[in-house]
Formats: structure tokens, sequence, C-alpha cells
């Protein structure tokens, strides 16, 4: 085929014109990955599963968390509030004291604390955190969850590999998969926490289920006879992973675990929310999102972080305790971030308003130099004064942790586009 | 007017390949004749033999999908087989062009390409464009409508939603009309002058936004427009620069000088800021100078409609073949020359000539030679490649083509045997189109390179409604009449004709056997299952 020039190339964007690592070379790597449930309960199997595969939980703190009351505390400030900052496990590095859980687990936590993303808005600021981008491509472009489904979901996984729950009406942003197509969107959780549609009816016998989809295999091999077809076989794909996908209903039902475990996620809902996404990321699903809602806190800023920041150190301390003991931390990634942070100014409502050009995430986990703080912000956390990032450095990071290339491209026809917004790379000194 | 030079002003140096008319077939041949003749010279250049055509019965359910956006039923393959073959597809096509359903799925089609469901539409709209579907307006005058009909025009308003869904994002509004109207994506020219295409700078693309500007929307929602207003941007060089109200082929609209004092423009700001937050403001007197109106005056002028009327060729050839002439349709440049550029140039000229006849043009598509081939390669030489067009395209259907050929297909063909009486049908077939709306919902508009999801799969294999809407067992439904059948035999026949157009294989008669036999004591289940596989399977899915 003949190369044309019809894309967009241009070096202004700082675009690289590597070679297309096609889906099917994508596939074949991860084609050793033998992620079925049913093979999990081998344990030497499932240890090996675990080496191979990698997989992201990310906590989207919807609304805006502020950074002064998590990672990058300015404690004696005027902007700084009334709660000091405590040491962590890693010296030198203090974080807000309503973390003590995560201080003391410093040593898997990576803290970015340059984010100047320039949008304040929740609508832009969410797009722009969910898919990385800030330059516009002129089609729909997937979010995190949707590119990590294609670079570490398997074809045909029996499991979902995008499953995104919220935990109140503020957070419920569905995300999308853009220009990857309908099959690497989210298996969303919306009123319920059971995936819709994932249960079989009463009213059909198991044998007719299964038989009747039989009956549509041969209808389909047939109707493939002389017809190679791209769309087509996704739609038989999407019929080959129902059975699949219905076996993963116990997955998303925490009644399953011990009432031990129960106790330590605690009895919120995010807590249950995101034993459910160990439970997922455990039978290989590449990417959980749990949206935690409404960190939005205009006014009475400190009661809402002393509640909301209280209980994500406690439950995202329980999940890196027991990711680490199930052997899975140092294959899952878990991200905290939002639409964007908080002004470092107190408003008369003691609020804090929406604020884009100095704030933080975290990353903890695969691929993470723990324990690594990067960038820096003035005293009273009004800019960023050393390492600034964009919402595309903080993604090629995320990718890079996983192994995946950052300067990797999709295709659209024969438009390429980086799976890294233009002119962003990693910030490789808090990688491992 | 027929030799007609179709060399187009350079300016900037846009332009499309000169050809004079001479070099292209006879402007009075049918337009079959001609796509025929273009698409066999150039499989005989490349020395490939094309599918065989398909059989009748998939040539009835491709072209009544394209045509009435749903499967036939039971009646009208009845009639289609007794039907004498040297005009039987000739005699379909004039059928369907005058049926109910043309208009309301052209209506639809329209819908889906010019308002994506995640953009706001209003009842105005869906109206406005089931009339135009109804009286075939051109094309041109569509165009004209959506970009700038006057808001006190009852008759044409309606198709202003396509600028008030887009009002409140300028580059949306720039590249959605580029994309949607011109078949240009100047996107990429945002930001800086197109790496690699020579014909898109900067200036084109903050050209077409100063067209858009000015617009706004009032807070009671309606479409209005400033009297001042323009677009600064800066060049990579970090210059900055004025859009000027420009064309794709550079042309541009001086508009008459005019100055504002700071306190008119204050006035006027102020009252466009009330319109805009206060209901029932009295709106500003509209300008006398339209940017919106001047582009729509600018695009059609002789020497710059080739855009229009290119690009509108272009995807409705893809429409009904599965790709454009040009591909990707928002890709017509000069350094991406058509498979097939004479035909193209015809077509383009035929449209034109014959003002802007979209049904025309329809008509002339679907009783192509190619458009008849099969979809299946049997032969076993490798594949052609889609610009060939020497195989039929699958296409995915439509969320409204599905959940109308869901509903037809599940209920009781009887409902549907006056389908050939127009002004029967005509009182039946609004209520088809809401049943067929009620499912539409689920499923998703497919885009290039679509992939159908777990989701719908899902939803197919365990939802409730499929269970007790599409697969009860009442007398209006397909299970009812099929479990009231006393020979099995003739219980699949029916199935297969219903469903999918045809009759079974003598294999597929043995599966359902089996299938059915298996399930003696529950036979309502069996039949259940039966048309479950069936609706499900990628040649129900799928316009083959």
């Amino acid at each position: 085929m003949t190369h044309r020039s019809y894309f967009c190339g241009s070096p202004d964007h700082g675009v690289s014109r590597r070679g297309f690592l096609g889906t099917a070379a994508a596939a074949s790597a991860f084609a050793a990955d033998m992620t079925h449930l049913d093979v999990l309960q081998t344990p030497l199997f499932a240890s090996e599963v675990k080496k191979q595969q990698k997989h992201v939980i990310l906590l989207w703190l919807a609304g805006g968390a502020s950074q002064l009351e998590t990672w990058d505390p300015k404690p004696g400030a005027p902007t700084g509030g009334p709660f000091r900052a405590i040491n962590t496990s890693v010296p030198g590095v203090a974080i807000s004291e309503l973390m003590p859980k995560l201080a003391a687990r410093m040593e898997h936590t990576a803290i970015v604390r340059s984010l100047n993303t320039r949008n304040a808005d929740h609508g832009g600021g969410a797009l722009m955190m969910e898919t990385g981008r800030a330059v516009d491509q002129g089609i729909p472009c997937p979010d995190l969850g949707a590119m990590i489904a294609h670079e570490l979901g398997r074809a045909d996984s029996p499991v979902p590999d995008y499953v995104s729950m919220y935990s109140s009406t503020e957070g419920r942003r569905k995300g999308g998969s853009g220009f990857l197509g309908s099959r690497y969107a989210p298996m969303f959780l919306a009123e319920q926490t059971i995936p819709e549609n994932i249960r079989r009816l009463e009213a059909v016998s198991d044998i007719d289920h299964q038989q009747r989809q039989e009956l549509r295999t041969f209808l389909a091999k047939r109707f493939a006879n002389g017809r190679m077809d791209n769309t087509v076989a996704s739609q038989n794909m999407a019929y080959e992973r129902v059975r699949g996908l219905m076996t993963s209903e116990k997955l998303f039902d925490v009644e399953q675990e011990p009432a031990e475990m129960r106790a330590k996620y605690g009895p919120t809902q995010f807590g249950e929310q995101c034993l459910i996404a160990r439970r997922l990321v455990e039978a290989g699903v590449p990417f959980v999102k749990v949206a935690r809602a409404w960190w939005d806190s205009h006014g009475q800023n400190f009661e809402t972080h002393l509640e909301l920041v209280t209980e994500l150190d406690h439950v995202m301390s329980t999940l890196i305790d027991d990711l680490k003991d199930r052997g899975l931390l140092e294959h899952t990634l878990i991200i905290t971030l939002g639409e964007f942070g908080r002004t470092p100014g107190i408003n008369a409502s003691l609020g804090r308003d929406h604020f884009a050009s100095a704030w933080s995430s975290s990353l903890s986990g695969c691929g993470i130099k723990g324990g690594a703080v990067w960038g820096k912000t003035d005293e009273d956390g009004h800019k960023v004064i050393d390492g600034e990032v964009k919402a595309g450095d903080l993604f090629a990071t995320v990718f890079e942790a996983l192994g995946v290339d950052h300067k990797r491209e999709f295709h659209i026809g024969a438009r390429p586009i980086p799976i890294t917004d233009f002119g962003c790379g990693p910030i490789k000194s808090i990688l491992a | 007017m027929l030799t007609r030079l179709i060399s187009l002003v350079c300016a900037l140096g846009v332009c499309f390949p000169a050809l004079v008319a001479a070099e292209l077939p006879s402007p009075d041949l049918p337009i079959q004749a001609v796509i025929d003749a273009a698409i066999r010279d150039d499989l005989a250049a490349k020395s490939i033999i094309p599918a065989l055509p398909a059989a009748e019965a998939t040539i009835l359910r491709r072209t009544t999908l394209d045509l009435a956006g749903r499967i036939p039923t039971l009646t009208e393959l009845a009639d289609f087989e007794k039907q004498s073959p040297s005009e039987k597809r000739e005699k379909l096509v004039d059928r369907l062009l005058d049926s109910p359903d043309f208009a309301l799925h052209q209506r639809n089609e329209w819908d889906a390409l010019l308002l994506p469901s995640t953009r706001e539409s209003s009842n105005e709209w869906r109206e406005y464009l089931l009339k135009a579907a109804l009286e075939n307006r051109p094309w041109d005058q569509m165009f004209a409508d959506m970009l700038a009909a006057k808001d006190d025009d009852v008759d044409r308003r309606g198709a202003l939603q396509f600028v008030k869904a887009r009002a409140r994002e300028l580059d949306d509004l720039t590249n959605d009309t580029s994309v949607l109207f011109f078949g240009v994506n100047v996107s990429c020219a945002k930001c800086h002058d197109h790496p690699l295409v020579d014909d898109w700078k900067q200036d084109h693309f903050y050209g077409m936004t100063s067209f858009f500007s000015r617009t706004y929307v009032t807070r009671n929602r309606r479409v209005a427009e400033k009297s001042y207003g323009e677009v600064k941007f800066k060049t990579t060089k970090g210059v900055e620069k004025v859009g000027h109200l420009m064309f794709l082929t550079g042309a541009q609209v001086a508009e008459p000088p005019r100055e504002l004092t700071p306190e008119q423009r204050k006035t006027e700001d102020d009252a466009v800021r009330k319109a805009q937050q206060e209901e029932n403001a009295e709106l500003p007197a509209p300008p006398q100078f339209s940017p919106r109106w001047e582009l729509v005056q600018l695009a059609l002028q002789p020497e710059n409609r080739p855009f229009l009327a290119r690009a509108a060729v272009n995807r409705i050839w893809a429409r009904f073949m599965g790709r454009g002439l040009v591909h990707p349709l928002d890709q017509l440049h000069s350094s991406n020359s058509a498979s097939h550029p004479a035909l193209l140039d015809w077509l383009e000229r035929d449209f034109v000539n014959h003002g802007y006849d979209w049904k025309r043009l329809i008509r002339g598509i679907v009783l192509s030679e190619a458009y008849a081939w099969s979809s299946e390669w049997t032969s076993a030489t490798s594949v052609p490649g889609p610009e060939t067009y020497a195989i039929a395209a699958i296409r995915p259907l439509s969320p409204r083509q599905l959940g109308l050929s869901l509903h037809v297909a599940v209920s009781n063909p009887a409902s549907y045997e006056m389908v050939l009486d127009a002004a029967k049908w005509s009182q039946n077939r609004n209520g088809l189109e809401g049943a067929g709306n009620g499912w539409a919902g689920y499923f998703e508009q497919p885009t290039e390179h679509f992939q159908v999801s777990a989701t719908e799969s899902l939803f197919f294999s365990n939802a409730e409604r499929v269970q007790n809407d599409l697969l009860r067992d009442g007398g209006d439904r397909l299970v009812g009449v099929l479990k009231a059948q006393t020979e099995r035999d003739s219980g699949i026949q029916t199935a297969y004709r219903v469903i999918l157009s045809r009759a079974p294989s003598d294999e597929e008669l043995n599966a359902f056997r089996g299938f059915l036999s298996q399930r003696e004591d529950r036979s309502v289940a069996g039949w259940q299952q039966a048309v479950w596989a069936l609706i499900t399977s990628p040649e129900f899915r799928f316009n083959y």
C-alpha cells in the first residue's frame, strides 16, 4: 500500500512518525496471558498470570481534590489551611496529616506535584484528564481506561477489560473509547453494583442459553464463508465473550469475600467498590476506574476534605496492603487523579475553588519508584516552580510504568494518532 | 454549458486536478451506465474479475435496507419472487423511492449524520428533514437552510438546529461544517499550516471560523448573529493575524466597511448579553451583513461549488457502496485522489446539472451493476481491495435500521400485508417507526472500523426486553405464528423467509430440525431460541 500523506505530522506537535505497532503484534505479545477464571483456581498458574499481566486501578477524585490537603501540604503558609504536614516512611517526604496510613506506606507511592493543565472547568478539565490530551484531534479520543484496555486487554478475554464504577451522581461521567471503538468501552456500573445483562434470565434455561448460542455460531460460520470482515468478526467475538463475561458476575459480589476482608475495606460504598476492583484485577481485568465524588469544595473545604481524605487514606491503604499480600501490587498501578486541584486561596465560605495551575496526582505500585516526588510548587502553592507537567506527561508516565511504549501510535485509516499527546513524555525519575 | 471547463482557480494552491469536460462520458448517459463502465474499465485494467451477482433475495434485502431502512416483509419477498427478472430491480427501486419508508429513512440518515446523538436535537429539526426528504429538496437549498435559514421562516428554520446545536463550540461548528458539507477536515490547520497537505493553511481554518464567530444562541433558543467581531489567531511563528471571511478555495468576502464607536459596540454587546441571558428579551435587529449567509453564497458560486457537490456525491456513494470514491470522506484535497477520478467528476457534474438532486443520484447508484454484486468472494484469487468495488461491502445496520428490522422480523408477517399499497401502508408505517425507534437506543451508530460491543451481545443474550418483547409468543409475534404451525419444516421456512428474507439451505434446515426436535417438550422455548439465533446472526446484523 502506498503511504498517503494527508494527515497531521507537524513538527510543531512533536509527532513521532515511527513504525506502526499493529494490534496483531500487541495481541500476540499478550497471547501468553491466560487469565481465565477457572485457571485462577490453580495456585501455580495464578502466580504465572500475576507475573505477566498488568493492571490499573484509577481512583478518580471527581470534582477536584485539594492538593494542599493531600499530596502537597503548605503548613504555615497563608494558604495552608488548618491541617499539618506529617513525615512519611520515606525520609524527606511529607504529606497532609489527613493521610497517616498512606504516609506509613509511602515507599509504594510516587507523587507528582507539578501538574499545570490550564483548564479549571469541570467538563473540559475532566475530558483532558480522562484522555490525557490538551490538543484537539478533531475526533473523539479514548480515555485512559479504553487505551489501557486496548493495550493490555486480550481480544477474547473472558473478563471485561474496562470496568467503571462511580459513587454519586456527580461522579457519573461515562468516559468512552472514542476512535478505538466500542470494543474498548467500559462496562459501566450505574445504579447497581452488578453489571447490566450479565445474569441469565430465569425464563431461559442454561442449556437453551448455551445451545442457542451454538446455533448462532453455526449461522455465523456459514456467513463468514468467503467474507472476511473485521466488523463481522467483532460481532462474533462479542457473542463469544458472553458466557465468559457472565461467569464474572461473582467478581462483582462483595459477599463472596470473607467478612474479615470486607471489614478491612470498611462498610462504605467506596470501600466496597475498591474491594470489587481488587477482585476484578485479581481475575485479570486490566483497568478498573472507581470514581469517588464529590470533592468540589467551594465551601467548607476543610470539613469536606477531613471526611473524604480520611476515607481515601483508609481505603487506598487497605487496597495497597491487600494487593501487596496477594503479590499483585508490583503488577498493579494505583492512580489518584481528578479533573484539577483546588485554589491555594481560601474563599469567604472557607472553600477552595477550581485550580488547574499547580496540582498533584499520585502513582503507586507497578513500575513506579516508590517514595519519589516530582515537581515543586512555590511556598504558597500558587504556581509550579520546578518540573511542570501536562496531562500528556502524566499519561506517558502511566504508559511506561505499565510497559507500554509511550511513543506508540494508533491509526485511523492512514492517519496516525500518537497514544501520548503532542510534545509530551514520561517523567523518568519516578519510574522504577 | 456542457463543455464547461472544470478547471478551478487555484487560489492558495487549492485546486482539483483540472479536467476538461470533453474527456468525461456524455452527460446524457444514465448514471448507472457511467458507473458500470467506470468500474468495469478499472477492473479490466487491473485484471480483476468481480464477484458474482448477488442472489435475487440478497438484492431485495440490500436494496430495501438501503432505501426503506428496514428488511423486506414477507409480502415484499413473495412479490419480488414473482416479478419478471428483466425489470424487477428497476421496479423495486422505483417503488421503494416512492414509498413512505424512503422519506423516513432518508430523514434518519441525515439526522444521524448531521446531528449525532450527543448533540441537542429538536422536533422542528426532524420535521424539517422529513419535509425536505418528502419534497426532494435540492441539497444546495438544504445546505443554505441549515447554515443560514431566516429565523422567521417557519418552513426552513428547523434546519438551523445544525448551527444551534454547535453554537457554543466555534471549533466544532467550523470543523463539522467543513467535514460534512465540503468533505474537508481543517482541524489540523488550527494550530499550524497542514504539514503534508499544501491545501490547508491556518488561514483556511480561521477563514472558515470567521463565518461563524458572530453566531450566538439566545435564551429562547433562537440563532442570532452579532453585527461585528473578528477572529484573531497566532501563527506558529508567533505572528498575530486576523481571520478573513475566506472559503476553502481562498475566495474571500469583503465586508462593507462600517465604523462602530466604542459606545455602539457596548450597546450591542449589552443587548446580545441580555438576549443570551433573559427570557423574552428583545432581540437586537439582525445585522445587515450576515457572515453565515455570505458563506452560503460563496460556497455556491460556480468556481467554489465543487466542494459542496463533490462532498455530497462522495458521501452518498459511500453510503451505498461502503467506501467513498475519495477515502476517507473528510480528506477531499489535491493530494488524495479518487479511486475513479473521471467517475467522480462526471457524477459531480451530473449532480450540479440536475439541481443537486440527491434522489436521482441514489437511484443511479442502486441500479448500477456493482451495487448488486455479491459480498462473498468465491474465487481462488486474493480478495480485491475495497477501492475496486469488485465485491459488495458488508455494512453494519444503523441503530434505526436495526430497530426497524428487528420489529419487522419478530412481528406476525400478516401485520405487514398491506405494504405494497402505498396509501394503506403509510398509515401503518409511522407506528413501525415508533416501534423501531424504541429499540434503536440500545445500539451504537456505526463509524469507520466499527466494532460490535459486548454490551450489545449481553443485551441480546440476557435482557428481559428481548425475551419478553421480541421473543414473546403472542399472536402478533412471529413466535406466536411459528408455535401454531403443525409442520416443523414449514415453520423453519417461515422463520427464515421472515427474518433473513431467503429460504434455508438443506444444511440449515437440518440444524434447525435437530435443535427443535430436542425441544419437543417445550416447543415455544424451542421456537424462541431458534428466532433468537436468527436475529443475532451476522446475516441479520449486517447489510451484506
